[in-house]
């Protein structure tokens, strides 16, 4: 009996010391912050958690891709601007030329997944810092997204030969995306961040190219000399990651009801944080997609408590910030 | 042998970039004068609209000629742009300075030369120049007070969602505000600073939602933060109950939030575009010009917005 | 040390161990892999400072709680890891964490000088300031050997300091050893190599699961009596070869040759052709820098298609372009180094054993960890693995455990040519012996083997056949009747032998 307790203690005690737990917990201090500062009341309604679960998704979708990236042992600064431009395509597509929702979505979904494979195959082929890749990439992505855009944000309001400017009707793709579902419980959005997370898990966990990206970023060199593609899947990482801006910046002009080329600066800090306080580790070969969820909620539920209880700006930023460093400390306890 | 190829490619690839580049300015006829506009930053669609609105303006003479400069948001870069004018020789420049004392002596070099300059939005400093030409974010922020005092009948609960408080449109557009709705019975519950971002704008309308039950006009320092605060409205609901206010009133954006019902007003803040072009004709034209020339403002509401909007006086 | 018992989260590492040393002596700490030999010399050196029990140097008992503060009291420790910083120079990592400053500015200069001096007391003559990376793997080890070796040391722990050495670096290190000695260091030596034991030990202690077993004087103490002690059974045979029978040529190589990129006109392998049988083991020697992990490695296309000659592989031609080619066509490679680049050290002993066969294991790409989990608990059976769980992470493992998960990958490709660097390197001698028996295994199915060991006795007694390599190429071919060790060595070194 005694044995029994002390062996499901060790376990218990174990599992307190995973990185799951940790991550658990820096959410559940960020939650009883809520609670405890809940702007009369505001916390508790369930609106503010839709709201923020809204909010959060656009960077919750990048986070995704961003998860991929990082386990490989890399990084990818690119995620704001291949939003931007995605959002601008779509729009484009949709409002000024009149594409079907489904044909533009698919032809968004093909100008992410190139931008990303892009960086995959400078990095992966011709072995540049997937820093440096990536962020040439975010500089490139962004003057493209200007370029077609002509710096202008793409919506609804058009110009008409005379130089005013008349409005159409959104496309009914923009209104769904916006809405919500299941009696006005959960936003359109948050669906597509959940199914995002599936997609994700299932790759890193029940398919092979998942396993590998693994082992990449756990020992490339042993990855390599084992027979691994490590090519292909670090390019099929930043692909992946690419894509899933694509979905953010569908999401992102279906919110704002328009396309804007300066859409997702600074994007991508966010989306790297989400995953860093999580719990997986920016060295790679560690980490997985429910951490990135957990960190996700982390920093949307700070950022919500924030406003509700109209901090202003200064503090919130220093907030923020010591927040982060605290979460990534009481990750590092002693193993 | 690789790393020559790279270099090849590179180099031709820049060299049909530019010549793309030079392509665009070579006019059709000889203009008469040349001006020269250095623009901050094209990063802002209000500063796109400025370039657009200048454009127009000097389509419609020929003999005017118009080089845009843009410095990306750099002093150093628009120093050096606004220098190269002043060795081709142009005939006048239009300058919007991204900051008033670092491109203070480099303007006052050119008027020096016998080069006149029109600053246009933002100042510099000291009178080295020809005319200065802009709007006044104070009085705007005060005609929106007032303009909504009278709205509410002096009596209301209001949002108010600011740009960037660390700059000077932000502030005057807020000091400008609560001097507009003095000593009436307006109350502000809620104030947030969306950083002049429209997903922003929503996401601290939404907090104000989950907050109060009882809002009854938001202003927003510019229009895509009124809209972001009326699709949270409408998200929730509640933008039937509730009335929005922005600034900026760009044909493409507030005017068309207006007109669809969204804003009950947008406030202009003019570009002074047209007025730039206009105001160098008469000093190439040889005539005097102030030296400080406010910009007036209009305000859109939907009664107005066909006859082009109301001027707001000057007060 | 006295009563010495250490714990990693659990699991009990040491149990009331107790260790002495005299001034003067040199004192072989022996044991296989997992006895506690690392853990208790990193407890003295003050790598660790949680445990239970005393030490005492001298008269005073002491209790470090850094490895720096150890240091001043002059202990040291030459770790089995090469801690060196690649990037940076020689002489900075000489000098690292113990910078000589002139105030508060680097004295770069006297470092520099100093370091150069020390290495030349070793026989090295190289140049301090280019970077540590620079130089091949039995010279890092100088290097770090001469890091360790401050001005005064009371006491010096090696820990298996040979394990990357050439013979006469070996030798120049036996001849600081004794300098030592007469200086009154006292030094703890672990090693599993049988001759360096007897030549070296005054005194021996053998450790086994974490528990003192026995303290013996060197002399006179019988060899298998040793062995026992370390075990615990009697090893009659340290190499048993059965000899298989052997089929057709499996692998043929010619005229191979891997370009220098470093230097024009030299050739890292050059001209190297050989043949081998089904169920044959060529044993490959040669000192380091001769080649012999860059020719295996240029079979198995890590070099790409930057290599020239030909290759076959049971009679049909095969051009190496990567390893994914390579293991495709039947070849696996056991590297010198597998934390380097051998083993997912976060993976655990599952996701390891099928790294290098997962397409196996997931048809249509969905994984099958069932399938996974059943083949790689097939392989720890046969290699009599060691673990608690196949869950665990491979890096809990003891260093012969690890290298058995590198086999099973391999194994689990089902190769027709193994390809063997340094297989039994940092790996107990119960572990060695069952390594050998799998050689045996394998080549009576018909695998061709080819070895590379630096072990001469392992060498001689798994090899068929042997060839000698020296600066790429192949300068002498024997049989393993008319091997010896000494026209390898002088083979090795480049002088002409008869066969």
């Amino acid at each position: 009996m005694i044995y029994e307790n002390a062996q499901s203690k060790i376990r218990i005690a174990r599992w307190l010391y995973s990185p799951t737990a940790r991550a658990l917990g820096a959410l559940v201090v960020v939650f009883v912050l809520g609670l405890a500062f809940n702007a009369d009341g505001a916390f508790f309604n369930w609106s503010t958690h839709r709201d923020m679960l809204r909010a959060v998704s656009v960077y919750g979708i990048l986070a995704c891709g961003m998860t991929l990236v990082i386990i490989t042992g890399g990084i990818d600064l690119s995620v704001g601007s291949i939003l931007a431009l995605t959002a601008v395509s779509f729009s484009l597509l949709t409002i000024h030329r009149g594409i079907s929702a489904p044909l533009a979505i698919v032809l968004c979904l093909l100008i992410g997944a190139a931008c990303g494979v892009g960086s995959g195959l400078l990095i992966a082929r011709f072995s540049i810092q997937p820093f440096i890749a990536t962020l040439a990439m975010m500089v490139f992505a962004r003057g493209l997204g200007k370029l077609i855009s002509g710096g202008q944000k793409i919506s609804t309001a058009v110009q008409l030969p005379d130089g005013n400017y008349s409005y159409v009707e959104a496309p009914q793709i923009f209104t769904f995306l916006n809405s919500k579902v299941a009696g006005d419980n959960i936003s359109v959005v948050t669906l597509v961040f959940l199914v995002c997370l599936i997609i994700s898990w299932i790759l890193l966990t029940k398919l092979r190219p998942g396993r590998y990206i693994y082992a990449i970023g756990g020992n490339e060199a042993a990855a390599r000399l084992s027979g691994v593609p490590v090519s292909a899947v670090k390019t099929l990482a930043y692909g992946l990651s690419g894509l899933f801006c694509a979905i953010a910046g569908i999401c992102q002009a279906s919110q704002e009801l328009q396309g804007d080329p300066e859409a997702g600066v600074a994007y991508e800090l966010s989306a790297i944080a989400m995953v860093v306080i999580g719990g997986t580790s920016l060295r790679g070969g560690r980490g997985g997609i429910w951490l990135t969820l957990l960190g996700v909620l982390t920093i949307g539920y700070l950022e919500k408590i924030l406003s509700i209880n109209a901090v202003g700006e200064d503090k919130r930023l220093m907030l923020t910030g010591a927040i982060i460093i605290a979460a990534v400390l009481f990750q590092k306890t002693r193993k | 042998m690789k790393k020559i190829k790279g270099l090849l490619i590179m180099s031709a690839v820049m060299a049909v970039i530019i010549s793309g580049c030079g392509k665009k300015e070579k006019s059709e006829t000889e203009a008469k004068w040349t001006i020269g506009m250095s623009q901050c930053n094209l990063g802002e669609p209000w500063r796109v609209q400025m370039n657009a609105d200048i454009k127009k303006a000097a389509d419609a003479h020929t003999e005017l000629k118009v080089i845009f400069k843009d410095a990306q948001n750099d002093t150093l870069k628009q120093r050096a742009q606004t220098e190269e004018f002043i060795s081709a020789g142009a005939d006048l420049i239009i300058i919007s300075p991204k900051e008033a004392a670092p491109l203070t002596p480099v303007v006052a070099q050119a008027y020096q030369k016998g080069i006149p300059v029109i600053v246009l939005d933002r100042r510099v400093l000291g009178d080295q120049y020809t005319c200065f030409i802009g709007a006044d974010n104070k009085k705007i922020g005060k005609a929106a007070g007032k303009w909504i005092a009278q709205l509410l009948a002096n009596e209301g609960k209001v949002v108010e969602l600011m740009g960037l408080m660390t700059s000077t449109p932000g502030q005057d557009r807020n000091s400008g505000f609560r001097e507009g709705i003095e000593g009436t019975g307006i109350e502000i519950i809620f104030e947030a600073d969306m950083k002049w971002l429209e997903p922003n704008a929503r996401r601290e309308m939404e907090s104000a939602l989950a907050r109060f039950d009882e809002i009854d006009l938001v202003y927003a320092h510019n229009d895509p933060g009124a809209h972001g605060a009326y699709l949270a409205a409408q998200a929730a609901g509640r933008e039937k109950d509730i009335k929005f206010v922005g600034i900026d009133a760009l044909p493409q954006e507030g005017q068309i939030y207006v007109k669809q019902g969204v804003l009950e007003a947008s406030f202009e803040y003019p570009t002074g575009g047209k007025e730039a072009v206009e105001i160098a004709l008469e000093i190439l034209n040889g005539k005097e010009v102030q030296k400080e020339i406010t910009l007036s403002s209009r305000v859109f509401t939907k009664e107005n917005i066909e006859q082009g909007g109301q001027l707001l006086s000057q007060q | 040390m006295d009563r010495i018992c250490k714990a990693f989260s659990g699991v009990q590492v040491l149990s009331d161990v107790g260790f002495d040393l005299y001034s003067g002596e040199v004192h072989v700490l022996a044991g296989e892999n997992g006895a506690g030999k690392s853990t208790l010399i990193k407890i003295l050196g003050g790598v660790y400072d949680d445990f239970t029990g005393q030490i005492n140097l001298g008269p005073e008992p002491v209790r470090f709680k850094s490895v720096n503060e150890a240091f001043a009291k002059g202990i040291s420790i030459i770790h089995q890891e090469l801690s060196l910083v690649g990037p940076m120079s020689v002489a900075e990592n000489i000098f690292l964490g113990r910078e000589k400053t002139r105030g508060m500015l680097l004295d770069k200069t006297s470092m520099a000088k100093q370091a150069h001096k020390r290495l030349v007391s070793l026989g090295l003559d190289i140049d301090v300031s280019r970077p540590v990376a620079d130089f091949p793997l039995g010279t890092q080890q100088m290097i770090e050997i001469c890091k360790a070796l401050a001005l005064d040391c009371r006491i010096i722990v090696m820990d298996e300091p040979t394990s990357a050495l050439t013979e006469p670096e070996v030798e120049k290190l036996f001849g600081i050893i004794e300098k030592l000695k007469n200086q009154g260091c006292g030094i703890i030596y672990i090693t599993h190599k049988m001759e360096e034991i007897y030549r070296l030990a005054d005194r021996i202690t053998v450790l086994r699961d974490g528990r003192h077993i026995a303290t013996a004087a060197a002399a006179g103490l019988d060899k298998e009596k040793l062995i026992q002690w370390m075990v615990g059974r009697e090893l009659n045979q340290q190499f048993p070869r059965h000899l298989a029978k052997t089929g057709e040529v499996r692998l043929e190589v010619r005229n191979f040759c891997i370009r220098d990129s470093s230097r024009k006109g030299r050739h890292k392998v050059d001209n190297v052709s050989f043949r081998v049988r089904a169920g044959e083991i060529l044993g490959i020697a040669g000192l380091a820098g001769s080649g012999r992990s860059q020719l295996l490695g240029g079979i198995f296309g890590t070099y790409g298609k930057s290599v020239t000659g030909r290759i076959k592989i049971d009679g049909k031609q095969f051009r190496p372009v990567c390893p994914k080619k390579a293991v495709k066509a039947g070849i696996a490679l056991l590297t010198n180094d597998r934390k380097e680049n051998g083993l997912v050290m976060e993976m655990n002993i599952v996701q390891n054993t099928t790294l290098a066969s997962l397409s196996g294991f997931s048809p249509g790409g969905w994984l099958r960890p069932k399938s996974e989990t059943a083949a790689a608990a097939k392989q720890a059976q046969s290699l009599q693995l060691k673990a608690a769980s196949l869950d665990q992470p491979v890096e809990s493992l003891s260093g012969g455990n690890q290298q058995k998960v590198v086999i099973a990958k391999w194994i689990q490709t089902n190769p027709a040519i193994l390809l063997l660097d340094e297989p039994t390197r940092g790996v107990d001698v119960g572990a060695k012996h069952e390594i050998y028996q799998l050689m045996n295994a394998w080549s009576q199915k018909g695998i061709a083997i080819v070895l590379i060991t630096s072990e001469m006795p392992e060498l001689l007694a798994m090899s068929d056949r042997i060839i000698v390599m020296h600066r790429g190429r192949i300068t002498a071919e024997f049989s393993r009747e008319s091997a010896t060790q000494e026209k390898i060595l002088a083979a090795a070194m480049g002088e002409k032998v008869p066969a």
